[in-house]
């Protein structure tokens, strides 16, 4: 068995893909463990460096993904306004829109269906 | 003298506490094709994570006293302080101003004094040769 896969212009080969992966992993560790082990845990030797300023909470020094999308709430915000009110994050109301819903959707299909 | 139990290159930190720049300049100087201490193993380092030695230049004005303690608590042990120039020694030009809150010795434990306004870079070298052999001491202290 020699599990390679071929495509008629390439092949793939897992066993070369573990080789290579084992690799780096010898070479990871192999510089994980020259580092350095007199630190002290648990003190400001963990402690992330921000040029000596004291490092703020993460919820503070981050600044959120949505922030980037700015200008497009901006513009598109009436119509965000609109759908975000019925997006309340409760189950039951999205269960309330599902079932009504499949109720005029069944409806119409009926309806739809009598009519011809 | 002889250099031995420390077999790493010694990476050291500089931290700038008000300097006038003159001290940094010759320290600069020291790791130019003229002098090249990296050529020993000594080089600079961005992050006070990775460094051995920290070495601090300027008299240490009141705002930098946390930004100097927070840096010297990231230094992983063994670890030495180096001071660079007048100001940092004893306050050199702006002893007893309003301002400072130095020497440095004041605010963290100093392990080697280069004293000058600036100091010559062999100075500075002959500084950070004092600083590895002290260091190597601590190193064999633990080890023992």
């Amino acid at each position: 068995m020699t599990f390679i896969l071929e495509s008629g212009y390439a092949f793939w080969n897992p066993l070369i893909w573990l080789i290579a992966f084992a690799v780096v992993m010898v070479v990871v560790y192999f510089f994980r463990r020259r580092g350095k082990k007199e630190y002290k845990k648990d003190t400001a030797q963990t402690r992330i460096f921000l040029c000596g300023e004291e490092v703020p909470e993460a919820e503070q020094r981050h600044i959120r993904v949505g922030n980037i999308y700015w200008g497009f709430f901006e513009t598109l915000k009436e119509y965000y306004n609109q759908v975000l009110r019925p997006h309340t994050g409760i189950i039951n109301d999205y269960i309330l829109w599902f079932v009504a819903i499949t109720a005029i959707s069944a409806i119409i299909l009926l309806i739809a269906g009598l009519a011809k | 003298m002889s250099l031995k139990a420390f077999k790493r290159a010694l990476w050291v930190y500089h931290l700038n506490t008000g300097s006038c720049n003159g001290c940094d300049i010759e320290i600069l100087a020291v790791l130019t094709p003229r002098y090249d201490v990296e050529r020993f193993g000594i080089k600079l380092v961005g992050s006070p994570r990775h460094a051995d030695v920290l070495l601090v230049t300027g008299p240490v004005v009141k705002q930098m006293v946390p930004r100097v303690k927070r840096i010297y608590e990231q230094i992983p042990d063994p670890k030495l302080v180096m001071v660079v120039g007048n100001c940092g020694t004893e306050g050199g030009v702006f002893y007893e101003s309003y301002s400072l809150a130095g020497p440095i010795d004041q605010i963290i434990p100093v392990d080697v004094y280069v004293p000058g306004c600036p100091p010559r870079p062999e100075a500075i070298i002959h500084g950070v040769v004092m600083a590895w052999v002290k260091l190597e001491k601590l190193v064999k202290q633990e080890v023992t």
